[in-house]
């Protein structure tokens, strides 16, 4: 019988692999070396994505506190001169908090309402609203803020055309304005907000509730005592996330705060570095303090989820019973589309019908359609290859990086390695650094290493690689978690080698949160503004940067071509990976 | 049993001791499975025995100790032996059934003798095997994806003993099936095992599971062994208070061992004077007897002359289906009694209770 020759096959295997001394000795030193390994693994790991990450931070401190010439290291003379050179001009640290305040508070109160009626109330088109709501986040602040200016900017805007040609009265709007870029901050950068308020709503358990409504409490009652203080943590944490977010976003106090003179903490540290002569101090010292608060933000913002962790409870998602709204559905759903129409859809009709036009007007009579601005934008010398350049990096930093992340992940949360958490921390402290920061240490890092990579492709490389790492990790961290170790282990017991069980296992289980990490690094990638904008040389030209380029130096209708190309690229990434992930799971993120 | 194999059983495990971290999961326990027996690991949540279990597969390294498959070190704290997992010849059924998703389910099943690099005439002829033992061979092609949970726990059965393994360890195989299913699975996996005369360690918490497919139960506590005997031994011969409340239902009795006219006897707290058949109980001390309640005879009262029995009355009577459960006031406090649903006592009625001396057990 074959299981006899089998059973025999097998004592001889496990003889051999016991008793000779041969095997036994060279299994042992395997198994030393692979221990020893781990040893080694760690401070490498650990000296490789510091010096990444560590190493360009060590470069803004050191030039915040340089009092002497600029951009010499180390510094001649040190003190704490820039920093008070930055409390001379209070009023960029005001600006900075009321537009970062306004935004987040329009971003938490949007998102709360767009979470609330999705996951909580029965409306129509709840699954394709959804995935609606995703869209504004891949656009980008930076096209965000362009198409805002194409509609709302004073005279020029489409809709202040429209306002005046019908009323014959000056501006209806004018986004050139605090206000204007809380509000564009809030449409484009508050998707966050709603995706971590609605992850909240969907991890409470909904007989929470139940028990409220049959223990005899109204459904106001419900709502007041109960709902509320349960998803109260939640709604906390992502305000001070989103918070912190606002405080480090460049773009759409770029595009809609220069032209009237009004300045926030980025825009004052692009301003104090690229006026003639650069004060290098001044803007380190600006970053540092940037930085500062946003890790203390950030800090709060994980303190509070941690303690308010009641909320998630088992950490299972439910889908909660929906609450009957009757007729108020139909005002639900306005809601809904409203968010949409302001967010993607107005704002993407604006972009493409400026740059079919050689002067942008709403007025049909005075329209006069051209595809001259596509013409320009991919032949013109510096912009085509920025296309490409953008087009390079992605490509190149999220294959990299997704085979970086893949072992990184598999370090931290799998290998049990001694150290794996420190790694861990270390992997995912690009995120409280805001990206034009780090661009600038970068910078300053790289001009003073005599390795010349400064203003090639390769330097842009490393700045996505290393602020992106974040993504990648706690992308593909999500899969690899949901992957029950047994699945692995039973396929040791059957008798796979590691390296069978990771080809035949491992790998096929994470390929869905591979393509995912892939595609989000390379979005990431393509539509970078923060850290590009100081990294880009005259010969590695990237695509945000010179978008902004041509919005300050040209034409609106121009740079409209551009942020189309730019988000056209971005979408069909989206798409992809959408696909991928239905294909995977199902069902829609 | 032949006498070969209890000679050198087919798995041995000495003085074994894990940790995790400074926290000691098992403490040294020691134990062997012949070849051919099914041995089940019994014990609450947290008492080791998966522990163990994951030891013996290579899962889980132990801080010291041996485990020995046929008498040869498959890990050995002396001699720095650790065989890796895929080269101990053992098999599992997992608790969660680790059914791979993106594999279909003959995939699944050929698995482990793909790695054995069988040709794939014969590989074929063994899954479908395999698959026919466990009625699965409808759904071969089927992506394992879209199986139930009783259906995947048939397919992590059948890619157990596909590739024919030596010893067969299960880590709570039914604890994520219904009720009824489980009852049923549990007669297929013992048949299974009976006729393919597998070793098998078996993990359980569900003491019911133990005593009905076991040749052998050990009984843990706390990374300890309790006891080690047959499903009968451990039912009727309690060793602890923890076997006697763990395994099956126990009325436990406080009291004190007497010796009176040569004969043994039991004091209850109510006075109450037992006969029992203890050999080598302490005399006078304060002790505890375990009374299994399907043990416990009802008469009703005024029936007729009952040699010792004892007059008690019905405090409660909870109606189970297979069985009643009473719950009588007797003069030692309360007794919980199982009697066939064709033998029937109102609540408040008067009965006499008896039973016979060898089925108290003393603690």
């Amino acid at each position: 019988m074959s299981s006899s020759t089998a059973r025999h096959a097998r004592s001889t295997q496990l003889q051999s692999a016991v008793q000779s001394p041969v095997a036994t000795g060279a299994a042992r030193a395997l198994h030393a070396v692979a221990g020893r390994a781990r040893y080694i693994l760690t401070p490498l790991v650990l000296l490789i994505c510091g010096g990444l990450v560590l190493y360009p931070m060590m470069f803004v401190v050191a030039e915040s506190f340089n009092t002497g010439e600029a951009g010499h290291f180390p510094p001649s003379a040190i003190g704490l001169d820039n920093y008070a050179e930055m409390f001379e001009d209070v009023h960029i640290l005001e600006n900075t908090a009321l537009v970062a305040g306004l935004a987040a508070a329009m971003a938490i109160l949007i998102g709360f309402t767009l979470a609330w009626i999705l996951t909580r109330t029965a409306i129509p088109g709840r699954a394709l609203l959804e995935q609606l709501i995703g869209l504004p986040y891949y656009m980008t602040p930076l096209v965000g803020a362009l198409s805002w200016a194409v509609l709302a900017g004073p005279k020029t805007g489409l809709l202040n055309q429209l306002w005046q040609h019908l009323t014959g009265s000056s501006d209806l709007l004018n986004v050139y304005s605090p206000f204007g870029i809380a509000w564009v901050m809030a449409l484009f950068e508050g998707t966050v907000a709603f995706v971590m308020i609605s992850a909240t709503m969907k991890s409470m358990d909904p007989s929470l509730e139940e028990a409220s409504r049959v223990m005899g409490g109204g459904k106001l009652r419900t709502i007041l005592r109960v709902t509320l203080p349960l998803v109260a943590p939640g709604v906390l944490s992502a305000a001070v996330f989103v918070f912190a977010e606002m405080l480090g976003s460049f773009a759409a106090a770029f595009v809609l705060g220069i032209p009237a003179r009004f300045f926030v903490i980025t825009t004052a540290i692009w301003e104090e570095t690229l006026s003639f002569p650069p004060d290098y101090g001044r803007a380190a010292a600006t970053g540092m303090a940037l930085f500062l608060v946003m890790l203390v933000t950030l800090t709060i913002a994980r303190l509070v989820l941690r303690k308010g962790s009641y909320a998630t409870i088992s950490g299972k998602a439910f889908r909660p019973r929906p609450v009957e709204v009757g007729r108020l559905r139909w005002v639900l759903q306005f809601i809904c589309w409203s968010y949409v129409g302001l967010a993607v859809v107005l704002p993407l009709a604006a972009l493409l019908l400026t740059s079919f036009q050689r002067f942008a007007t709403v007025i049909w009579s005075q329209t006069h359609f051209t595809a001259v601005n596509y013409r320009t934008a991919l032949q013109m010398g510096a912009l085509g290859p920025a296309f490409a350049n953008s087009l390079i990096l992605g490509l190149s930093v999220a294959t990299i990086g997704v085979c970086v992340v893949g072992v990184l992940v598999w370090i931290i949360y799998r290998s049990r390695t001694p150290g794996s958490t420190l790694i861990e921390y270390v992997v995912m402290f690009p995120q409280a650094v805001p990206r034009m920061v780090f661009g600038l240490g970068l910078l300053w890092a790289w001009l003073n290493i005599p390795i010349p990579i400064y203003g090639t492709l390769w330097l842009l490389g490393l700045a996505y690689f290393t602020v992106f790492l974040p993504l990648g990790v706690r992308t593909l961290a999500g899969v690899v978690m949901q992957i029950d170790p047994g699945l692995e282990e039973c396929a040791r017991v059957c008798g796979a080698s590691w390296i069978r069980q990771m080809r035949t296992v491992t790998l096929p289980l994470m390929r869905p949160g591979i393509t995912a990490a892939w595609l989000l690094i390379f979005i990431a990638s393509v539509r970078e503004l923060g850290a590009s904008i100081f990294l880009m040389g005259p010969n590695s030209k990237v695509i945000a940067p010179q978008i902004v380029n041509t919005w300050l130096a040209s034409s609106s209708e121009l740079s409209a071509a551009m942020a189309v190309l730019q988000t056209v690229t971005v979408f069909i990434g989206v798409a992809i990976l959408l696909r991928t992930v239905r294909r995977f799971y199902g069902a829609p993120m | 049993m032949n006498s070969a194999s209890s000679a050198t059983p087919r798995i041995e495990v000495a003085q074994l001791k894990v940790h995790y971290g400074d926290t000691a999961a098992v403490h040294g326990i020691d134990f062997s499975v012949a070849a051919g027996e099914l041995v089940t690991l019994l014990g609450p949540s947290g008492c080791g025995k998966t522990t163990t279990l994951r030891s013996i597969a290579g899962l889980e390294t132990p801080s010291s100790g041996r485990i020995l498959f046929d008498g040869k070190p498959v890990y050995c704290s002396a001699e720095h032996r650790n065989v890796p997992t895929e080269k101990r010849g053992v098999s599992m059924v997992f608790q969660s059934y680790a059914i791979w998703p993106h594999m279909t389910v003959f995939d699944n099943v050929a698995y482990g003798l793909r790695v054995r690099r069988l040709p794939s005439t014969q590989m074929r002829q063994q899954v479908e095997h395999a698959l026919d033992l466990v009625q699965m061979r409808a759904f071969s092609d089927r992506s394992a994806s879209k199986l139930s949970g009783g259906q995947q726990q048939r397919v992590a059965v059948a890619r157990a003993i596909a590739f024919s393994p030596e010893v067969l360890l299960f880590d709570e195989p039914l604890s994520n099936l219904d009720a009824r299913l489980r009852a049923e699975m549990r007669v297929e996996l013992r048949d299974l095992q009976q006729r393919l005369g597998i070793t098998s360690l078996y993990v359980t918490h569900d003491q019911e599971e133990a005593l009905a497919i076991s040749d052998r139960v050990i009984v843990m506590r706390e990374g300890r062994i309790e006891q080690i005997g047959t499903p009968e031994e451990i039912y009727a011969q309690p060793d602890s208070r923890f076997v006697a409340d763990f395994v099956g239902c126990a009325n436990l009795i406080p009291g004190r061992l007497r010796e009176g006219d040569g004969k043994l006897s039991f004091e209850t707290e109510g006075s109450l004077s037992l006969a029992v058949a203890a050999n080598a109980a302490l005399r006078g001390e304060a002790t505890t007897l375990a009374l299994r309640p399907a043990f416990v005879t009802l008469t009703h009262a005024g029936a007729g002359q009952v040699p010792d029995g004892i007059i008690g009355s019905v405090h409660r009577r909870m109606f189970h289906g297979d069985y009643v459960q009473y719950i009588v006031d007797w003069p030692a406090g309360k007794l919980i009694v199982r009697r066939p649903p064709t033998e029937v006592f109102a609540e408040g009625s008067k009965v006499i209770i008896s039973f016979s001396a060898e089925h108290c057990v003393l603690l």
